[in-house]
């Protein structure tokens, strides 16, 4: 088989996290690096102190290896998700996220915990979040018809989540409007 | 070691990186038919760890003034401010396809001439990875940005191959329906319209091999088209729904129930597929 099951029906979140570490995040180098042409862009030179914007996957490396802190995004910090959590409770609509904040939250909060003032929090407000939502999109199931659901403000990991529910329940009511005496069910 | 020498040797040595033509790599040999996708995958390996055309890096690396010890630097000198400038490095549009290609039910058209620069900067990475990591003179702090460099080039190859794999199995489904649908063909690299060809070859011989030629002839088709039963040759679902996001604001477009709809810069949808076709080929939406 030329691509294996499981990766035909969905995308894996790990594969989800490699498109997510081609964006950039701001580093404190520790030690310095020459200006380096890498296939997405030359990126550097690195000289301590000085911050530098690299891609996450370089700042994961750099971090593993005790190289760099990380600046957290603007986003990732505990007064931007207070807030969205206290919209996410209030209002019945899905309030902007960044698109790919679960993976970068969880690259980063995992390789760089120490560079986050209070990274338990900060989990503990991410995964609130994400619950709140969760309750938004499985509601949203029941807004779902055969021709089209708008998803405003859907981050990529949930609609990764949702997808198998949502493209199987679609799939069927495309099928029941078509052919409403469901001769061709199994077509 | 003086700055102007230094300047000067840089200068000498760009038109070495210049003479190779980018898009020289021909991805449709990748392609061969009857290979299977590891097979393909060792192949492009050793690929890549052979010597490219053009002036050979141990020969540049030879007429290399003693003090050069910064080979990586900056050898893709324009190309990477163009890319800096530009909103998605090639990378980026790559993955865009990898994952349009991933989530469409339908075979979209092949991205060749894309396909062909990442696997031929790829390839150059690899090569200046592997001259370096050789050499004796490289310092430490060299072999880690080798080490990042090695690193990207994995990523890299790891999307290409997710890619062509993907494309490989929709081949491999839909081969019967491609032979009878020429305008698929113009979306098929050439290599993989023969791939296909031949695997319906393979497929009819050993059907009719095991089974077929026992049965009586009026049952021996493998393209029955009979009122009420799902036709043997299926194609693409194009009814299937996917996630359409916009990249720009979208001309309307019709919906299954009648009205039309209007997508915003950044509007999510859940929409069947063949909706969004015409927006996806001309990149106004991607499939997330």
């Amino acid at each position: 088989m030329a691509l294996p099951q499981s990766l035909m029906v969905s995308v894996m979140p790990s594969e989800l996290e490699l498109i997510a570490c081609e964006q950039l995040v701001e580093i404190i180098p520790l030690v310095a690096m020459e200006k380096t042409a890498f296939i997405s862009g030359a990126y550097g030179p690195l000289r301590p102190p000085a911050r530098c914007k690299v891609p996450i996957w370089i700042a994961t490396n750099l971090k593993l290896k005790k190289k760099c802190h990380i600046v957290p995004p603007s986003w990732l910090n505990i007064e931007y998700l207070q807030d969205r959590l206290s919209r996410e409770t209030t209002y019945p609509e899905f309030s902007a996220m960044p698109f790919r904040f679960a993976e970068i939250a969880k690259v980063l909060l995992d390789v760089a915990s120490d560079d986050f003032q209070n990274a338990d929090k900060i989990r503990s407000l991410l995964k609130d979040i994400r619950e709140a939502r969760q309750a938004k999109s499985r509601e949203g199931l029941t807004k779902l018809d055969h021709s089209e659901l708008s998803l405003p403000n859907l981050s990529s990991m949930e609609i990764n989540e949702i997808r198998p529910h949502f493209v199987k329940g679609m799939e069927s009511l495309v099928k029941l409007v078509k052919d409403p005496e469901g001769r061709h069910m199994e077509s | 070691m003086s700055r102007g020498h230094k300047k000067s040797s840089l200068r000498e040595r760009r038109p070495a990186f210049y003479a190779v033509t980018p898009c020289t790599y021909n991805h449709s040999r990748r392609l061969r038919p009857f290979t299977r996708p590891e097979t393909m995958e060792g192949d492009w390996l050793d690929e890549l760890r052979q010597p490219r055309a053009g002036p050979s890096f141990v020969q540049r690396a030879r007429d290399a003034p003693d003090d050069d010890d910064a080979i990586i630097r900056d050898d893709f000198g324009p190309a990477v401010i163009a890319q800096e400038d530009a909103e998605e490095t090639s990378f980026q549009q790559f993955i865009r396809h990898w994952m349009n290609e991933r989530h469409a039910p339908d075979i979209l058209p092949a991205q060749e001439d894309l396909l062909a620069r990442l696997l031929d900067h790829a390839r150059k990475q690899a090569n200046d990875v592997k001259l370096l990591r050789e050499h004796p003179d490289t310092s430490e702090d060299e072999h880690f940005r080798i080490m990042l460099v090695q690193t990207e080039v994995e990523r890299v190859m790891f999307v290409i191959r997710s890619y062509v794999r993907t494309r490989l199995q929709k081949i491999e489904k839909y081969a019967r329906y491609i032979g009878m649908t020429p305008e698929v063909h113009e979306r098929l690299s050439q290599g993989e319209l023969d791939y296909a060809q031949q695997y319906v070859q393979i497929l009819d011989t050993i059907l009719t091999n095991a089974v077929l030629q026992s049965l009586p002839p009026p049952q021996q088709g493998l393209d029955d088209k009979t009122a009420d039963i799902p036709p043997m040759i299926q194609g693409p679902d194009k009814q299937r729904p996917v996630f359409a996001h916009a990249r720009q604001a979208c001309p309307p477009v019709r919906l299954p129930d009648g009205s039309t709809m209007e997508m915003e810069k950044g509007q999510i949808s859940l929409t069947p597929y063949y909706v969004i076709e015409q927006l996806l080929l001309r990149g106004e939406v991607e499939l997330v």
